[in-house]
């Protein structure tokens, strides 16, 4: 068969779809996977982000670790250079496999409970140190907490333990806040009960005496005589209520409970602030706020009468009208922050349908969605697909509420982007986070790959956006988190060997088409192509999608695959296939320009400036060499602009010219030494700044007026001209002025 | 933790004071003395920056600068020779709400309370320090202070002082956790306010030194810098002093020198002719030590009054005697 006839099958299936057998064999069954990810086979036996541990009462910033991260910490403190310390190094990686092939078999346990049943299967009768060695090790582990490989459940735990942290230092700062207010309202109500007649009986004195003098004492003399002597001021009945009330309600809040205590007899069930549904999260957030605004109420009265700034006329008349409508968000930002962790396929449950209007009504309120699958015919039947419209639709309508801080991310990358989400629960107000968690797709690959392929190949790209992170787009909205951001599609190198078994290097893009290949629903759109059939006018994805619609009608698209024995392939993609992949690169290119990555306006701005300056650069040529040269339009710089000095260096401007025969003082200049006020403090007066002026020149003489300019330190009065030309000794007097003029 | 509801119910009962309002006794100081000045600008800053006079404490040592506190009609504390430095970080610790200011004189921080000065600064606690270096002891009828220039005449150096001056700028600049330094002078009362309100407004341990007239006892010694305009040295920067235009045209001598470049602050610091105004050095994220130390810690009444018990226990001479009274106690 020649290459025309090859091409023409080719071209047939690219264009319908069909085809399969006349020298395209059908992918399903070949076990093929995306090119680039061939080195990823037994992913137990790779060192990366996952499994996760969630760090029990870790530092901000530390809850959550790899454990890659945790062993590599582990092994700089116990294993020294040299021959023993490699020997330790080896077996601790060894468990290290041992772990992440026991939480990917689905093992859901503590880090120190599979560290022991790691070092279980590892132990061996020839060599019985090893369980021994990896046991003592592991009693130097300082730290602790549940193991989560990249599964369905991880986002939700991942998500619950990072907001639980957060929940655990606001509630601390809180309840710090709490205290001190209790203790110094309890020291106002102490004081002044030790101020009061009850105060003073014998035996309240009494009970204030250490043990051992007690009896050296009198304490009925004692009363009577600090009786006598009680104060008049004891505390107002309506203040001794008011600070009785609001400590009382401070007390007894329960919205921040500290956990490691034991809850007081009659103490209300703690409060749950975790839900699996919008609505179960928008009714317990109403039924609570008419006690929240109360604790706030407590809080601001407790404030005020700590610091003796309670104005019962004018505060009174406020906080009689105070309810859950004078809460301000950063009220409400003192208080447990909602999550709501919406499990995966219920994203569009009756009980769920209002979470848009719960997003743009800024509650205190954090939600995580997550996308399944990303695939998903059109609604309107055209037969196209739908490509990832509604995780996408999500994330881009709260980005558009304004306030709602938004992340979206696949369940591979949450590790990564773990202090950007840690972030959404510092954020006041409420947060979006959308996570791919690929469990929904039969897939050739397991959920970490996919999810992975899924981010790298822009079919679910990560981003984030922080309303309150600046006042500009760029930001607000940060889309580094993907690979190779500025890029249509990542590209990374793969290396193989030639048929002469030479080694090959070749630069390979990362499509969405890709991604769909390890989708298996999607196997009729790809067809592989036997190497013997391989031609010219087949091309990479990426490089077909960049041809004009002639040269593409000449060609056909296909990616690069492998099989089971990792025998390098080409596969072909059809049309149907190829829109959803420029379907994808358009919906990037918007994301990007959100990023200001190859924005458009700015483009459109530089290459304008650009144009002005080109010619404004030639004009200036043309001046020197004498030819005249056209005025660029726009241009234009005007010449004493351009030759004015810049505003640093401009010199001090001359001070305005005085009449030397009028008396003044440079009162900016006074340092209020009292030398003129002392010879005459009615001529002489200072200003609101305690500055001196003349006040009244009449009110004194010359004389004086001429002492108080030699007087002067900082020699800032200047006498002038006598008022009076009938003072005695003007001439003498007028002669000591000079200096002063 | 300040409610948002307090702080708007706070402004809505704000007083607006006056100068006035924060004048004490009339001061006793020589007529003519560049503790006016001082005075002047400290109670403008309390004026401006709305600080209520129950809320402002001035702590003090000895020296006619020490007297300061009795000029300010809010709370002080006239301290002991040297000791200004820990009354007012004992304040601070026990009301850290509190605006603490110290006022401190040339012998009173550099001499006796050196030691106090040196770690005063290390503990960055959030105090505004206003050091008045007139380079004399003046209330005691001139003996030479550590700071006076060598070759001063004075009752105790009758043939001049024999020492270099030690200079407190490059002193402070030294000390770990320095965090703020700068110097003014009496006699440019604009520039002396800027710079104490810059300081007051830095949160941490602030240190102003302020060169400052003594007519009584050493009248000629700033002299030269009073008449010529060219020998002080404006430092100016975005971050730093704007010299007003009016000022500009008499002190044009003017250096941009960016705060947070500490080497050349020590540099600049090391200068005594011409003497430099302005901000040396500012670095905000020096933390301060009611930041750092105790952090989380409430203390009820119960707990101080135990912890009390505890200590006096340990040096209690108990009537009885022996460990059974101790144990029935």
């Amino acid at each position: 068969m020649d290459t025309v006839a090859r091409f023409d099958e080719q071209r047939l299936f690219h264009s319908t779809g069909r085809g399969h057998g006349a020298g395209l064999d059908p992918v399903d069954g070949l076990g093929l996977r995306p090119a680039p990810l061939a080195g990823y086979r037994d992913l137990a036996r790779l060192r990366y982000d996952f499994p996760l541990v969630l760090v029990a009462a870790g530092p901000a910033g530390g809850e959550v670790r790899s454990l890659s991260a945790v062993i590599d910490g582990v092994l700089r403190e116990v294993a020294p250079r040299g021959l023993e310390g490699e020997r330790l190094r080896r077996h601790v990686l060894r468990l290290e496999r041992e772990i992440r092939a026991l939480a990917a078999g689905g093992t859901r346990s503590t880090l120190g409970e599979l560290w022991t049943q790691a070092s279980q299967r590892l132990a061996s009768p020839q060599d019985p140190s090893v369980q021994q060695v990896l046991s003592g090790i592991g009693d130097k582990l300082d730290l602790d907490g549940w193991v989560v490989d990249c599964d369905g459940g991880m986002p939700a735990d991942v998500v619950t333990h990072l907001w639980q942290a957060a929940q655990r230092r606001k509630g601390a700062s809180f309840r710090r806040a709490v205290d001190r207010l209790v203790v110094r309202l309890s020291d106002i109500l102490r004081a002044a009960f030790d101020r009061s007649a009850a105060g003073r009986q014998p035996d309240t004195l009494r009970a204030t005496l250490g043990g051992a003098y007690r009896d050296a004492f009198d304490f009925g003399a004692l009363s009577k005589l600090l009786v006598r002597n009680v104060p008049q001021d004891e505390l107002a009945p309506a203040r001794r209520q008011r600070i009785e009330w609001a400590r009382d309600v401070l007390q007894s809040q329960p919205f921040h409970v500290d956990e490691r205590l034991p809850a007081p007899p009659g103490a209300p069930a703690q409060l749950a602030f975790r839900f699996t549904d919008c609505a179960s999260a928008v009714e317990a957030y109403r039924a609570r706020l008419p006690r929240l605004a109360e604790v706030v109420k407590a809080i601001a009265i407790a404030e005020l009468e700590a610091d003796g700034r309670y104005v019962e006329a004018k505060d009174d008349p406020f906080f009689a009208h105070f309810d859950e409508s004078a809460l301000s968000p950063e009220d409400l930002a003192l208080f447990p922050d909602y999550l709501v962790c919406i499990p995966a396929g219920e994203n569009d449950a009756p009980r769920n349908a209002g979470l848009m209007d719960m997003l743009s009504s800024g509650l205190p309120v954090k939600v995580l969605v997550e996308t399944t699958d990303l695939v998903e015919e059109a609604a309107a039947g055209t037969g196209h697909f739908a490509f990832g419209v509604r995780a996408a639709r999500l994330a881009n309508t709260a980005t558009g509420l304004g306030g709602v801080y938004v992340v979206q991310a696949a369940a591979s990358n949450l590790y990564a982007m773990r202090e950007r989400i840690g972030r959404a629960f510092e954020h006041r107000g409420a947060g979006l986070l959308s996570v791919y968690v690929g469990t929904g797709a039969p897939a050739v690959l397991p959920p970490y790959l996919l999810c992975a392929a899924a981010m790298e190949s822009r079919a679910f790209p990560a981003f984030a956006y922080d309303p309150h992170a600046g006042t500009t787009q760029a930001a607000r909205f940060v889309l580094a988190d993907n690979p190779q951001p500025e890029a249509d599609w990542p590209v990374a190198p793969l290396d193989y060997a030639d048929e002469a078994m030479q080694r090959v290097r070749q630069e390979v893009p990362f499509t969405v088409a890709d991604f769909l290949l390890c989708d298996r629903r999607y196997a009729p759109h790809f067809a592989r192509v036997p190497r013997e059939r391989w031609n010219d006018a087949m091309v990479p994805a990426d490089e077909w999608l960049a041809l004009d619609a002639k040269r593409a009608a000449d060609r056909v698209p296909y990616v690069l695959a492998v099989d089971g024995d990792d025998v390098l392939q080409r596969v072909v993609v059809d049309a149907k296939l190829m829109q959803a992949v420029v379907c994808t690169r358009t919906f990037w290119h918007r994301l990007q320009e959100q990023g200001g990555i190859h924005n458009s306006h700015a483009a459109i701005l530089v290459a304008r400036e650009r144009a002005q300056w080109e010619a404004a650069a030639k004009a200036a040529q043309a001046a020197v060499q004498g030819a005249p040269a056209a005025q660029p339009s726009g241009a234009a710089v005007p010449q004493e602009a351009a030759a004015a000095p810049a505003a640093g260096d401009a010199p001090a401007p001359d001070a305005p010219a005085r009449d030397p025969d009028v008396a003044w003082i440079e009162t900016a200049r006074c340092p209020s030494c009292n030398e003129c006020q002392t010879i005459n403090d009615r001529m002489f007066k200072y200003d609101a700044n305690k500055q001196a002026y003349i006040a009244d020149l009449k009110a004194g003489t010359y004389r004086q007026l001429v002492e108080a300019a030699e007087s002067c330190q900082v020699a800032i009065i200047h006498p002038g001209k006598p008022w009076n030309p009938d003072e005695p000794g003007l001439d003498e007097l007028l002669e000591r002025a000079k200096p002063f003029r | 933790m300040t409610m948002p509801v307090t702080q708007c119910l706070i402004r809505l009962h704000e007083e607006h004071h006056q100068l006035e309002d924060y004048q004490g006794g009339v001061p006793r100081w020589c007529s003519g003395c560049g503790d006016n000045a001082i005075l002047t600008a400290v109670q403008r800053l309390c004026r401006d920056e709305g600080l209520a006079p129950e809320r402002t404490v001035f702590v003090s040592g000895i020296g006619c600068s020490s007297r300061f506190p009795h000029y300010m009609k809010t709370y002080g504390f006239h301290g002991i020779h040297g000791r200004a430095f820990p009354i007012a970080q004992g304040v601070k610790m026990a009301r850290p709400d509190l605006a603490v200011f110290v006022n401190t004189g040339d012998g009173d921080c550099c001499s006796i309370g050196a030691a106090h000065w040196i770690h005063a600064i290390r503990y960055n606690m959030n105090l505004t320090a206003i050091l008045h270096d007139n380079q004399v002891y003046g209330l005691t009828k001139k003996q030479a202070s550590p700071t006076s220039p060598i070759g001063t005449k004075s009752n105790t150096t009758p043939r001049g002082s024999y020492l270099q001056a030690l200079n407190p700028l490059t002193v402070t600049l030294g000390v770990t956790n320095v965090s703020f330094v700068a110097q003014a002078v009496d006699w440019i009362p604009e520039l002396l306010y800027d710079i104490v309100r810059k300081a007051y407004l830095h949160r941490g341990f602030s240190f102003v030194r302020i060169l400052q007239r003594c007519p009584e006892w050493l009248p000629k010694q700033f002299e030269p810098w009073l008449h010529d305009p060219g020998k002080t040295l404006l430092l100016t920067h975005r971050d730093g002093l704007a010299v007003p235009p009016a000022l500009a045209r008499t002190y044009r001598n003017q250096v941009e020198h960016d705060p947070t470049d500490l080497d050349r602050a020590r540099e600049i610091a090391s200068s005594t002719d011409p003497i430099p105004v302005g901000i040396l050095y500012h670095n905000p994220a020096v933390p301060c030590y009611e930041d750092v130390h105790g952090v989380g810690e409430v203390r009820t009444a119960e707990q101080v009054r135990r912890g009390l018990e505890a200590e006096f226990d340990k040096v209690t001479v108990w009537p009885q005697g022996g460990d059974g009274a101790r144990a029935a106690a």
